[in-house]
């Protein structure tokens, strides 16, 4: 931990993460308690000490010896309002926040490195899912590496749900996976899983994925969403198109990590021939005196498509060599078990 | 490297819970001779399959026999790189798990890796499969990865091979490269020899594979080519291939300043245009390279080589010059 700067300041303690590089996990501490509850506060979030008092009255009455870990992005000063009490009345939550904002999935990670529980069960910091559904997830959860809430029946505006499936559509076709709540916050892990999956940027959605991809079990266990979930929403056009451009990257992630001229070389070489093809067409054209082409644009056009195929066939081939270089350090494969 | 044992078998599968019994007869039956100095090394490719309870059902009877079970399947070149790392022998011989290799021709493979090869491939000569759509097409692909890389065999597809442990371990495998071992292993120097092999027509299971990979074996190829011959220099690499579109391009501006003298006003255009567009695409490859270098440079394996080459310490002091491959100067030279 060498990189992070830790002070405490009255109940807090202030984090500094480098978001380029991530912190190697501390040593496996004797596990104490069997959940840890890691709680990230970004943008979005209800009344902190309700979602604490609910959940933590679910996890008692389950019998779950249980720590919470509440972590907050940057310093917004509302909830800090809201946790300082709640610290001072519950002196053994952590609480944590960061010096500036670094986003949701820095958040997250940085409370999974904290977490000492064997499990661990990471909530939004609003209400998504009655806190009642933790004893059926919990239950669900016993036996697969990493269980995921999926909200069904919705309860919330046809918009939302409009965009959920739009959203989830797209992310099957292009990673070739089945789920159908991945954003849902609630999820119970195994250690290792959050030990092992790297969350940087904003792929915090994609955990599932992400531990998918690593070869753990994930499950998804139907659970009912909370009516505070309900109310619309919408986002700004930015935030659309960050999704997709997410969404890009997981793409590229899953399909292509090792093998990147697959797919520049498949989109170079198909520019390329389109390029070829007008440009031979124009050609003939003019060897055959049928016109002047000169002033036409699609002179620039086929030849345009010629150079950016070839470009982006050259830029497959270095992401080849980028890959190669790395190779030895970057397995393919994760084993389970050796006998 | 020490070595525990004098072979390994590496045997990935997925799926073949009807072949895995037959094939762990076959195996012991080919190499009771080497005693307890055999290991075989069951590659578990994430099977949903019953295999994995009859390998430990192996195991139990038969300690020589170790399982790699992966956690999810990641395909064949995954699990023959985990067998090879995972295997103890000081010869390594890589086989299919569905019975189509035979392994009586182990012991073949063995003697010709004595007589000084580092990898030697099993040759399907009378293939069994299906001509049009498995034969063909293999018989292309060879014939180009021969032209392309250099190493000509007949059969780079056929999984049986053996190979000197030292030499397969330093080869670095990922992606699906198991079709290009052969070429892969010259990087580290090998030296590469075939003979012919028995091929058995499928009996149990589905195969595996179909045509659909033509176009991705095709731009594998261009991918091993270019690794095998420039990963280590890519500004090389990048900067030939930019020569002949600066070339073209100069070209074209000469007779773009031609054509503006001459007043051929629509002529100027198009020569000016392809001028201009074929020098960016020079200038555009060159910096590539020069990334490239950059890559190569500050990958994390700088305390390593990219390349390990294999090395042979002469005994003898009036032996054949050519004989020595290379020599261990700590440095990076003996790759560049």
């Amino acid at each position: 931990m060498a990189t992070q700067e830790m002070k405490s300041m009255s109940a807090m303690e202030q984090m500094k993460p480098h978001a380029e590089e991530p912190v190697q996990p501390v040593e496996e501490p004797a596990s104490a308690v069997e959940l840890s509850v890691v709680i990230p506060i970004a943008e979005r979030y209800d009344d902190l000490g309700q979602i604490h008092a609910q959940h933590s009255a679910e996890l008692r009455h389950l019998g779950l010896s249980h720590e919470f870990i509440f972590v907050v992005d940057g310093s917004m000063k509302s909830a800090l309002g809201q946790l300082e009490p709640l610290k001072r009345e519950h002196p053994e939550i952590q609480l944590l926040a960061m010096n500036r904002t670094f986003g949701e999935a820095t958040a997250l990670s940085v409370g999974l490195e904290r977490a000492r529980g064997r499990r661990i069960l990471t909530l939004p910091a609003y209400f998504q899912v009655e806190p009642a559904e933790l004893r059926h997830m919990m239950e669900q959860a016993a036996d697969s590496d990493l269980a995921i809430a999926w909200r069904y029946p919705r309860v919330d505006s046809v918009l939302n749900r409009i965009q959920t499936w739009f959203f989830h559509r797209i992310t099957r076709l292009l990673t070739g996976t089945k789920y159908h709540d991945i954003a849902c916050g609630m999820r119970v892990m195994d250690r290792k899983v959050a030990r092992e999956v790297h969350l940087y940027g904003d792929l915090h959605r994609f955990f599932p994925l992400l531990a998918y991809q690593r070869g753990f079990r994930v499950t998804e266990v139907q659970v009912r969403q909370s009516r505070h979930d309900a109310g619309r929403r919408i986002y700004s056009l930015g935030i659309y198109l960050r999704r997709m451009l997410d969404i890009l990257t997981l793409f590229f992630l899953f399909k292509f990590t090792k093998k990147p001229l697959r797919f520049f070389g498949l989109v170079g070489s198909a520019l390329l021939a389109s390029g070829g093809a007008i440009s031979l067409y124009l050609g003939l054209y003019r060897l055959f005196g049928a016109g002047a082409i000169g002033n036409r644009p699609l002179l620039i056009l086929g030849v345009l498509l010629i150079v950016l195929g070839l470009q982006l066939f050259s830029i497959g081939l270095l992401g080849e060599i980028i890959i190669f270089t790395h190779a030895r350090n970057a397995k393919d494969y994760e084993v389970q078990e050796i006998e | 490297m020490s070595s525990e044992k004098a072979l390994s078998i590496v045997v990935p599968l997925y799926n073949e819970e009807a072949n895995v019994r037959l094939l762990y007869d076959r195996i012991r039956a080919a190499c009771e001779r080497y005693g307890d100095a055999f290991e075989v090394l069951f590659v578990d490719d994430g099977s949903s399959d019953g295999t994995v309870p009859i390998l430990k059902q192996i195991r139990q009877q038969d300690p020589r026999v170790r399982i790699v079970k992966f956690r999810k399947n990641y395909g064949q070149t995954a699990a023959m790189a985990a067998g090879f790392e995972h295997a103890r022998g000081h010869n390594i011989v890589s086989m299919d798990g569905d019975l189509q290799n035979d392994p009586a021709d182990i012991p073949t493979l063995l003697a010709k890796l004595d007589e000084g090869y580092d990898v030697v491939c099993g040759w399907r000569k009378k293939r069994k499969d299906k001509f049009l759509t498995r034969r063909l097409p293999s018989i292309v692909a060879n014939w180009i990865i021969g032209r392309m890389t250099g190493v000509r065999i007949h059969d780079n597809g056929c999984s049986l091979k053996a190979f000197r442990g030292a030499v397969i371990k330093s080869v670095t495998l990922y992606s699906e490269m198991h079709r290009f071992i052969p070429a892969m292993s010259t990087l580290a120097g090998a030296r590469i020899a075939e003979v012919v092999v028995n091929h058995h027509p499928r009996q149990f299971g589905e195969s595996k594979y179909g045509l659909n990979r033509v176009w991705k074996v095709a731009l594998d190829i261009v991918q091993i080519k270019m690794i095998t011959g420039f990963a280590v220099r890519p500004a090389l690499w990048f900067g030939l291939l930019s020569v002949p579109a600066t070339l073209l391009g100069l070209v074209a501006l000469v007779i773009a300043g031609s054509q503006y003298l001459a007043g051929s006003a629509e002529g100027w255009v198009i020569s000016s245009t392809v001028a201009m567009l074929l020098l960016f695409l020079g200038a555009h490859l060159l910096s590539l390279g020069i990334i490239g270098e950059l890559a190569v440079n500050t990958g994390d394996y700088r305390p390593q080589r990219p390349v390990l080459p294999t090395i042979r310490e002469l005994q003898n002091p009036d032996g054949d010059p050519r004989d020595e491959k290379h020599e261990c100067h700590g440095t990076d030279e003996a790759t560049r």
